[in-house]
């Protein structure tokens, strides 16, 4: 034991100097400038030809030893074949898949993604919209889930409502909803105690008030006008329909 | 034994059927990757007459599904069978511009000195179409995101307008690249032939905004029912007007 250790340290030290000594070799031939790799790459034959080198090899040694300026620059590593198709079809599927996704309906009204975000939507379903069949002159106005039916003109136009917010729509969406109790104008004048409804541009005397309450009115929906206002409209049916006559105002 | 069954001849295997049909998808994503990195190699190849065939059939199928997806898109925001429906009539949109407009390019291009057959011009349109369908496509996912998000009928209509903008102007500025390669070799006229591609650029565009408005709607009004067409009425750029103006607050377009 004694004598190896000797032997093997000698021996490493053999090895160290060599090194040392190669590596003094190397950088004084750098500071010169004139390094040259002991093994020099060999050339290819014809009839043994190397094989390209890979795309991502040259970019490391255009990164490592840029070329002199008087050099023309090597021409751009080539994109990988097929890459750009990939994407591609992986772009088209992911899009198909994602057009599927965005029109499936998600809400009981059969609203789809695409179109319940606010201001994208074609129809946005909410108290307040005003929705046209499209066979029908009938605006309906939404509220709590239900229909209401805004009976004439009047109506319309006390209520702020606005004509480019009225959406037309298919009749069978319209059947969806449950109908709610119409939206109706109820005119006095100051000289009469009658109260007329409006509907349809015609007044419907209303013949008294347990009718009045029983047809769902109150009080508050009264508005008044001028009695000769009133006598200018038309007289509709009075309500009930057998009430008889319709006094004037 | 190993070098016996080496020269035994092996069966020809037969490719199944779905592997078929993925090389298939691939020679068409393989020609429009041609397309955008060897262009000058894929219009040598056309002026030779190469494989035109092939390669207009790739072009057509890809522009055909990338166009309806794109189209799937814009209509998606009114309903279903807008989406359907602009899926089917955005090829179609592209397609009937193309039929309509190709003659009057090749017979211009014969007048001032070309030797290009109408099936090369047809080659060199459909690799404009190609390109904007690929763009399309690219620009397809911005679409979504603003219909997802934001996006007022007008807005998005015109967001539309800005993106086949900027795709159609990109595919034709590789018609006109491929025009220049096509016919290098006919030196005589080649100044008025240029002329004659940009004078036809300006046709397509008019053909095809008015092609656009005869095929509406796209989109789909949100006030308005699923209409397979509109009636005719008004145009392409007083629409386009009137749609700024609403959005910066001058008009109101019904």
């Amino acid at each position: 034991m004694s004598q190896t250790k000797p032997e093997t340290s000698s021996r490493v030290d053999q090895i160290l100097d060599l090194l040392l000594d190669a590596l003094l070799e190397r950088q004084k031939a750098r500071e010169e400038g004139g390094f040259q790799p002991e093994e020099a790459p060999t050339e290819p034959t014809a009839a043994e030809p190397s094989a390209p080198p890979e795309p991502e090899l040259l970019l490391e040694e255009a990164e490592v030893e840029s070329p002199p300026p008087d050099e023309p620059l090597p021409p751009p590593a080539p994109v990988p074949a097929g890459q750009m198709g990939r994407t591609l079809f992986r772009l088209a599927v992911g899009l198909l898949l994602f057009v599927v996704v965005v029109n499936v309906p998600i809400n009981r009204h059969g609203v789809s993604l695409a179109r319940v975000m606010p201001d994208s939507a074609a129809l946005i379903i909410r108290d307040g919209l005003l929705v046209k069949g499209e066979n029908s002159d009938k605006v309906y106005v939404l509220q709590d889930d239900k229909l209401r039916w805004i009976s004439s003109l009047e109506a319309f136009e006390r209520f702020h409502y606005r004509w480019r917010d009225v959406h037309v729509v298919e009749d069978s969406f319209l059947d969806r909803f449950e109908k709610g109790r119409a939206v109706h104008v109820l005119l006095k004048c100051d000289g009469s105690p009658h109260i007329y409804r409006i509907e349809r541009e015609q007044k419907r005397w209303i013949k008294d008030i347990p009718t009045f309450e029983a047809e769902g009115h109150v009080w508050e929906d009264v508005q008044f006008v001028s009695c000769q206002y009133l006598r200018n409209l038309p007289d509709g049916p009075p309500i009930p329909e057998d009430a008889g006559p319709p006094p004037q105002p | 034994m190993s070098e016996a069954i080496e020269r035994l001849p092996r069966p020809k295997l037969q490719k199944p059927f779905f592997l078929s049909e993925v090389s298939s998808t691939v020679n068409v994503l393989a020609i429009i990757e041609t397309i955008f990195h060897n262009l000058r190699e894929f219009f040598t190849e056309i002026r030779e007459g190469i494989r035109l065939p092939e390669k207009m059939r790739a072009m057509l199928v890809s522009s055909i599904v990338f166009l309806m997806l794109y189209g799937a898109v814009m209509g998606s925001t009114h309903s279903l069978w807008q989406a359907l429906s602009s899926a089917v009539k955005l090829p179609v949109l592209f397609l009937a511009t193309l039929i309509v407009c190709s003659p009057t390019l090749y017979f211009f291009n014969v007048l001032f000195g070309s030797n290009q057959s109408l099936t090369q011009n047809f080659c060199l349109i459909l690799t404009a179409i190609t390109v904007t369908a690929v763009l399309l496509l690219s620009f397809a996912p911005i679409v979504l995101f603003f219909l997802l998000t934001t996006s007022h009928y007008q807005f998005f209509k015109l967001l539309n307008v800005v993106v086949f903008a900027i795709t159609g102007s990109i595919g034709v500025a590789f018609l006109s690249a491929g025009m220049r390669i096509v016919s290098a070799g006919g030196k005589e006229g080649a100044a008025a032939r240029r002329n004659v591609v940009r004078f036809w650029i300006v046709i397509y565009a008019f053909v095809g905004s008015q092609m656009a408005w005869t095929l509406r709607p796209f989109i789909g009004a949100p006030s308005m029912g699923f209409e397979l067409f509109r009636q005719l009425g008004g145009n392409f750029y007083a629409n386009i007007f009137a749609s700024i103006g609403e959005i910066l607050g001058f008009v109101t377009v019904m």
